[in-house]
């Protein structure tokens, strides 16, 4: 019976008990008063106890158990949370996961490494270091942060600028819901279609369900990094700055700021010996191939000196390098040495904004008669202002709000988020609703029901009262509307995606999910618009993409089976405001939702491409062999502004391979002798202009190749196959190989390959409809969830999901 | 002079409230302490401490009642090791006296109130440590126990000893495993000729005792005043003296007042204040002649360098840690050591007196070592004195986990500069990897002075 044994708390704990043994729970006054706080100092509350399992079935247990007594679940990584998300209400339960260490073997051909919630952010990378791999997110807490904290709170870092905050590292996640099931729902394939429920479980504050074990990818450590310390002796100048350099196309990894206030803590604490005159401290980072990185580090310190720098240095090495970064990331646990109390924000605005946030909050302080000090995640447009007082004076302490609330309205007025990465816990219940329409949040709760009916997971957080005073839907773009100084792109859904990129690689910038030219050729189907390409998560053998339409979609306008209209999302780099249905209805077909408009984000397009036909080796071995290798340079070669790819044609004996890139003797160049090398001999060469490739492209090189009148299925190994087994299925002639996202793309009819994944994504250069969804995602959900977007049946309705009950 | 600690600020409530509010709850000292990092239960972590020493004081108003307290909340700091490694790793300067004002809380109360496994070590054991010859006598003794039970019982004896009263097991293994480390030049020297791939030469005076010879330019180094240590004169008397010979070696003037005693760190250890004051009081007059004269006091171990520092503002800059002084020093050529060799810190001289560059100055000095660096270079190895020996397990557990953090590094050798941490790792060393070796850092440094006079001679 539910709850009937939440009266008789001794058969409960005994209960767990015997799950955990002794040792695996803890119900004295102690632990009980110590898990009732985290970092954000906000208390609910004194937890019934505290269950510590050593494994996952034991955590899966007493999440069942705690079902069905009707005892509430708040899942603990480390506590450093800055929301409150794990500060558990009166009675509940505490389920900690700091037992929960196990860090499997790395692999490092296709980068991952699984790792259980409890290990700490840094320690995936200290493992994974061996390997020459590191895990990307790196938020300022990452010595303390655990992965199960940071995927629960999407976490960001400074260097999430270049890689993607913690979503865009997750391959797949075992969960627990509520009532103790595992589930394993993955995107092993990097373009599976389907609700994607790994963008909703990121991000949803242990209110869903409790991540178990976590498959992430790792990233290639850069061979060179070179980091720039400028200051400014003015904010605002500063910020523009900012705004500058990345509208120059220049893709540093890092851009952080710490202004004057934050500086003199900093300085206090470490004694860096930086200067504390100057109004700002900016580090500027570039990572890569050496010479790539001199040139723009180079490029990025001029740039700065003539925009109102007044000094620029260059860490010398890495000691000074680490000397700096420290100086950024202790700078929030510098803030106690400021004053006892303190508020701090996170929010988050569009890039070209941010001076004038910037300037907001100085009138702000002034009108309000408080202290602020703000460090800066800026690049991404991220801000944490931290008000500063003293709880023992009531009309300071009275001050201090009102200054963080009027910051906020700053940035939603500026078109921003409440949140860019420390979630909304239990602070920001009561200005999410300025946020959020009313119709967004009615889908937040609705699959809050559905994941959790009895509510037991981390209750009282993330949702808004249903009566809450919600913002108004924000209008539907009803044109493409590009905002250079954001770069950002907002379009509906059926505007030609061919003409939004056109126009975008004529100023330089491009979403990197494959070229496309017009009508035709090597590109994402013919007519292709901007709707289907968020719908189905267009990918294609289109021209060395970045990634998909996901790694680049910031905001979306939709509407349900039942013709109503919402908006999730911020044209912002980062955003943790609630539930991500962006993501995860990215790719999702039209079954739950139809796209109405969408906002993208920008990337500079790759100066140059390169291009190289040959023809192969007639001995079958040979050809292998060389292939392989191939595979192996170019998979090293993969940059940020797009990735190298192969097309390979048995029939005729040719190769093609295309790598974006700048005509300079060290990298183009470089890569055409590093080819002549492997290949023993010389190739037919060509570097075009990146933004004409295309073009050219679809009348010279590959006629036949046309995407529009061919069937194209893509493969992708199986993730527990053994690695170096090849890097296409055996004996398949005439494929398209993709260094990112991983994929390789076949023409021919046999789809069937063991060992391999395979999707007919187009046929007859249609898109065909998704597979079902394999075997480990909860069904029930995906079929609650359609009743709850589409109650009447109106859009499609896969195959798979009739005859199954919700 | 004044015990500083007779008065120490932090026994203003008021004042603790305000030192408190300078902790803003990051967690980054977290994955920095020992004790957490083993149990992964946050009472038992710095923020978990702080927060429960908030509670106490807010609750009690005047004065920490320690009646009042709830049992759990006193427990949590008895079970603090006092290594500071969350002092170090705090950004926001939170001082180490805030918990160390809840250890003497602790101490207050009946050892019966706290959930110890009972009966500890016999009181009688512990109050004789700082004994003059105790040490060296006990060792002796667990030496022999050792040998005894791993003759009669085989390698069970270890888990049959642990089921016994708590702490007996550890003491015995932990003080007869340092008469393990070398003790006359002639085993060191094999030893590490072993380690190296050398043949072991007929030295001058090999196997006896050798002396490095004195310096060729005496009187260049500073006056020095031995303070001798009772871990260090008692279990480690070899070591001791070839740390001497070092000196001389390298022009100190020597001198080692007779009258000295135990630094009293021991007797604070096992909950004895009175006696530890005593000790110091007795160490400051033996000593004053010397800081007057503007000699330097040099601890060998970092425990005692540390606690003598704690003596008042003459002695913390008078006072020099062993490791310190020699990497100040013009030390004697050194000779090759081709050795992969993994340092690790004491936490008295990593969180208690900032000592890092200092030992791995001196071993980048000797050709063709090089160093490791394990992952947690500042986790304490839970040795912890007189704590270990109330917590075994923990204690036992920590040993392991620092020990497969070193061995993880592919060292050949482990150095360090504390008898306790010796010990301790010595036994975590035999679980986890049997074939890695640890010594003093000092014993190290003497081998490859003999190595270069050897290469010279011949
Ligand atoms: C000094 C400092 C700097 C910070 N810098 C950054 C930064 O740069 N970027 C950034 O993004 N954040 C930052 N944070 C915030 C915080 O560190 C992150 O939110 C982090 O991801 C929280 O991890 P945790 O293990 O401490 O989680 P906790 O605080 O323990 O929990 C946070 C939330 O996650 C849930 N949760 C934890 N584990 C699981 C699980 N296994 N399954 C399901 N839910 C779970 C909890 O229920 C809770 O809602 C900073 C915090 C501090 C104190
Ligand atoms: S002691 Fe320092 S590091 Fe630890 S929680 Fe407090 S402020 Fe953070
Ligand atoms: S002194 Fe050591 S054991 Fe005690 S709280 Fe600090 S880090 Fe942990």
């Amino acid at each position: 019976m539910p709850g009937q044994e939440r009266n008789n708390p001794k058969a409960f704990l005994s209960g767990l008990r015997e799950i955990l043994g002794d040792d695996g729970l803890l119900t004295d006054d102690a632990a009980r008063f110590v898990y009732s706080r985290d970092a954000s100092h906000l208390t609910l509350g004194r937890p019934l106890a505290v269950a510590l399992p050593r494994d996952e079935s034991q955590l899966r247990r007493v999440v069942g158990l705690c079902r069905t007594v009707g005892v509430p679940v708040v899942c603990r990584g480390t506590g450093t949370g800055l929301s409150g998300g794990a500060v558990p209400g009166h009675g509940a339960l505490v389920v900690g996961t700091s037992r929960l260490r196990d860090l499997g073997p790395v692999d490092s051909i296709q980068r991952r490494v699984r790792v259980q919630p409890g290990v700490l952010n840094d320690g995936v990378s200290r493992h994974a270091s061996p390997s020459g791999l590191h895990f990307a997110p790196d938020p300022s807490s990452q010595s303390a942060a655990s992965i199960g904290g940071n995927i629960a709170e999407n976490a960001g870092g400074p260097h999430c600028l270049r890689h993607g905050v913690t979503l865009q590292h997750l391959v797949s996640l075992d969960w627990s819901d509520s009532a103790g099931r595992a589930f394993n729902t993955g995107r092993a394939v990097p373009a599976e279609r389907g609700l994607d429920l790994v963008s909703l479980l990121c991000g949803s504050e242990g209110t869903l369900g409790l991540v178990t074990s976590a498959d992430l990818k790792l990233v290639v450590d850069p061979a060179e990094v070179a980091t720039l310390l400028a200051f400014f002796p003015d904010l605002e100048d500063a910020a523009g700055a900012v705004v500058g350099l990345l509208g120059e196309g220049l893709a540093p990894v890092a851009v952080e700021m710490v202004d004057q206030a934050m500086l003199l803590a900093v300085e206090e604490a470490f004694g860096f010996g930086f200067p504390t005159d100057v109004a700002v401290a900016m580090i500027i980072e570039f990572a890569g191939q050496p010479e790539a990185v001199a040139e723009d580090s180079g490029r990025a310190g001029g740039f700065m000196e003539r925009h109102g720098a007044s000094e620029v240095r260059r860490a010398a090495d890495d000691s000074e390098r680490d000397e700096l970064w420290k100086c950024r990331k202790k700078a929030f646990g510098a803030v106690g040495r400021l004053a006892p109390n303190y508020v701090t924000m996170d929010v988050v605005v569009p890039l070209g904004e941010l001076p004038g946030l910037v300037r907001e909050i100085q009138v702000i302080k002034v009108q309000h008669g408080v202290e602020i000090a703000t460090t800066f995640h800026a690049g991404d447009g991220n801000l944490h202002p931290g008000v500063h007082y003293d709880e023992r004076d009531p009309d300071q302490t009275r001050r201090a709000h009102a200054a963080a609330d009027a910051i906020i309205r700053a940035a939603l007025d500026r078109d921003g988020s409440v949140t860019g990465e420390h979630g909304v816990g239990i602070e920001k219940l009561h200005v999410l609703p300025w946020q959020l329409d009313r119709e967004t949040a009615r889908l937040q709760r609705g699959i809050k029901d559905i994941f959790d009916p009895d509510k037991i997971l981390n209750p009282g957080k993330l949702h808004p009262p249903a009566d809450a005073d919600f913002a108004a839907l924000k209008p539907v773009p009803a044109e493409i509307d590009f905002h250079w100084a954001n770069l950002t792109v907002s379009a509906p859904a059926d505007a030609s995606l061919a003409q939004l990129q056109q126009t975008a690689l004529e100023r330089g910038f491009w979403i990197p999910v494959g070229a496309l030219a017009g009508d035709e050729g090597m590109g994402l189907g013919r007519g292709t618009t901007v709707g289907n390409l968020v719908a189905e998560l267009l990918t294609g053998p289109a021209l060395c993409p970045a990634g998909t339409a996901r790694d680049f979609l910031l905001e979306l306008w939709a509407e349900t089976g039942d013709g109503r209209l919402f908006h999730a999302g911020a044209p912002v780099f980062k955003n943790v405001a609630g539930y991500d249905l962006v993501h995860m209805l990215c790719g999702s077909g039209r079954v739950w939702a139809q796209p109405r408009a969408v906002t993208f984000q920008l990337r500079p397009v790759p100066e140059s491409l390169g291009y190289w036909r040959f023809q192969l080796p007639s001995d079958e071995q040979q050809e292998v062999t060389l292939l392989e290798r191939l595979v192996e340079y170019l998979t090293g070669r993969h940059g940020s502004l797009g990735g190298p790819m192969m097309i390979v044609d048995a029939g005729t004996g040719s190769v093609v391979v295309l790598i974006p890139g700048r005509s300079r003797p060290w990298d183009l160049g470089q890569i055409g002798e590093d080819l002549a090398n492997l290949l023993g001999t010389p190739a037919e060469h060509i570097e075009l202009p990146f933004n004409r490739a295309t073009e050219i492209l679809k009348a010279e090189l590959i006629p036949g190749w046309a995407l529009n009148s061919s069937d194209w299925t893509f493969l992708c190994r199986l993730p527990d196959q053994e690695p170096g087994a090849g890097f296409r299925p055996a004996g398949m002639g005439r494929l398209i190989w993709q260094s990112t996202p991983r994929l390789i793309w076949s023409p021919d009819p046999e789809t069937s390959h063991p060992g391999w994944h395979a999707d007919r994504f187009y046929s007859g250069g249609r898109v065909q409809p998704p597979v079902a969804p394999a075997e480990g995602v909860p069904f029930d959900f995906l079929i609650r969830m359609k009743t709850l977007f589409d109650p009447s049946a109106a859009l499609e309705t896969p195959e798979w999901m009739e005859g199954r009950d919700g | 002079m004044a015990d500083p600690r007779a008065h120490s600020p932090i026994t203003e409530l008021n004042h603790l409230d305000e030192l408190l509010r300078q902790c803003v709850q990051c967690g980054l000292c977290l994955p920095h302490c020992a004790t957490w990092l083993a149990t992964g239960n946050e009472v038992q972590s710095p923020r978990g401490r702080l927060l429960l020493l908030g509670e106490m004081i807010r609750s009690s108003g005047t004065e920490t009642d320690t009646n009042a307290t709830p049992n759990a909340f006193l427990q949590a700091f008895d079970e603090c090791i006092g290594c500071r490694a969350c002092e170090t790793a705090c950004p926001s300067g939170v001082p180490f006296s805030l918990l160390e004002y809840g250890q003497l809380r602790a101490a207050e109360i009946p050892p019966h109130r706290l959930d110890l496994p009972v009966p500890a070590v016999p009181g009688a054991v512990l109050r004789r440590m700082d004994q003059p010859g105790f040490l060296e006598f006990l060792s002796q003794v667990a030496g022999l126990v050792r040998g005894v039970l791993t003759l009669v019982a085989g390698k069970t004896w270890r888990r049959r000893l642990d089921r016994g009263p708590a702490g007996t097991g550890r003491l015995v293994r932990l003080l007869g495993s340092l008469p393990t480390s070398p003790r006359s030049d002639a085993e060191l020297v094999r030893m590490l000729d072993g380690l190296c791939g050398r043949e072991t030469q007929r030295r001058n005076g090999l196997p006896h005792d050798v002396a490095l010879g004195a310096s060729d330019n005496p009187s260049a180094g500073p006056r020095v005043a031995f303070f001798r240590g009772c871990a260090n004169s008692g279990l480690l008397s070899d070591t001791s003296r070839r740390f001497r010979d070092l000196l001389s070696a390298s022009g100190c003037r020597l001198e080692e007042p007779a009258a000295q005693d135990c630094c009293g760190a021991l007797a604070t250890h096992t909950g004895r204040p009175g006696r530890s004051a005593d000790l110091r009081r007795r160490n400051r007059d033996v000593f004053a002649g010397a800081l007057n004269e503007g000699t330097v006091i040099v601890a060998e171990a970092a425990g005692c360098s540390h606690e003598l520092k704690e003596y008042g503002d003459e002695f913390r800059t008078g006072v020099v840690d062993a490791v310190v002084l020699l990497a100040g020093l013009d030390l004697p050529p050194l000779g090759s050591v081709p050795l992969r060799v993994a340092y690790h810190d004491p936490c008295h001289a990593r969180h208690g007196q900032g000592i890092v560059d200092e030992p791995r100055m001196l071993l980048t000095a000797i050709p063709g070592l090089e160093i490791v660096e394990p992952i947690e270079p500042e986790v304490c190895c839970g040795s912890g004195g007189a704590w270990g020996l109330r917590y075994p397990e923990l204690s036992d557990e920590l040993g392991r986990r620092k020990a497969a953090d070193l061995a993880a590094t592919g060292a050949d050798l482990v150095v360090t500069s504390n008898p306790g941490c010796l010990g301790q790792i010595a036994d975590g060393l035999r679980v986890i990897a049997p074939d890695v070796p640890i010594l003093p850092l000092t014993d190290l440094l003497w081998y490859a002075v003999l190595i270069r006079i050897d290469s010279t001679r011949s």
